[in-house]
């Protein structure tokens, strides 16, 4: 059965090849898509219905039925950041609706302090052809990022 | 078996990019190869979402396991590679 991702926060709709890191411009971790976030203080919510088995400030991993894995990486090398800036609005373990909100960041703040804020947003130990219907453009959190077959 | 004990020096631990990077070495492998965490059951290192979810960190010790024909071989390369600071080169 397909699991519909959705998008975890607004932004701009991007192709991972674009991401300034390797590990997903070259989809070591998987297939998926990124978005660029506006510029302005804003909520993470949760691109599936899951649990919820990684929760760190800077990324975190839903898991769907079927064992498949929704990674949600907060900007690029942000775990550096070391958590500050970044509020968790919910617990690793938690079972999550689609949309539920999980983290509060400013990707404006994070721009400031020199990392990337773009948010890649991965089908983990996918196939490069397992996932489909790819979102380009402007996205509204919530709106249909990608589907996973 | 053939297995190693090795401590993961990424500062990050086995995490985001050094967990990409060895989850491809293991990938590549040619031999099935198990990581645990000491008291923990074994998991595919294949599988990036089960290696992640062991959630290893800098300084833990870590068990490979690996069966078959270039078992020893396999993780003698998999075991430098967690001995590396795989973050070393992108400061």
């Amino acid at each position: 059965m397909a699991v519909h991702v959705s998008a975890p926060l607004s932004g701009t709709a991007m192709g991972l090849v674009d991401v300034p890191d390797p590990v997903f411009s070259a989809a070591m971790v998987g297939p998926g898509v990124a978005i660029q976030p506006e510029r302005a203080p804003g909520t993470v919510v949760a691109p599936v219905a899951g649990r919820l088995v990684k929760l760190r400030p800077h990324a975190l991993v839903v898991l769907a039925d079927g064992g498949r894995g929704v990674l949600v990486h907060l900007g690029i090398d942000t775990v550096r950041l070391d958590g500050e800036g970044f509020t968790l609005l919910a617990s690793e373990g938690d079972t999550v609706e689609m949309g539920q909100p999980l983290v509060r960041w400013n990707p404006a703040d994070v721009e400031a302090r020199g990392f990337s804020p773009v948010c890649p947003v991965v089908a983990l130990d996918a196939a490069t052809g397992a996932i489909g219907n790819l979102a380009t453009g402007p996205i509204d959190a919530g709106a249909p990022l990608f589907t996973w077959n | 078996m053939p297995e190693r004990r090795v401590t993961v020096a990424s500062q990050v631990g086995l995490h985001a990019r050094p967990a990409a990077l060895f989850v491809r070495a293991a990938g590549r492998a040619g031999v099935a190869v198990t990581i645990a965490k000491a008291g923990s059951s074994p998991i595919d290192a294949r599988s990036l979402l089960a290696v992640m979810s062991l959630d290893v960190r800098r300084g833990d010790e870590v068990i490979l396991v690996a069966e078959g024909n270039g078992a020893d071989a396999a993780l003698d390369e998999l075991a430098t590679l967690l001995a590396t600071d795989l973050d070393a080169t992108h400061a």
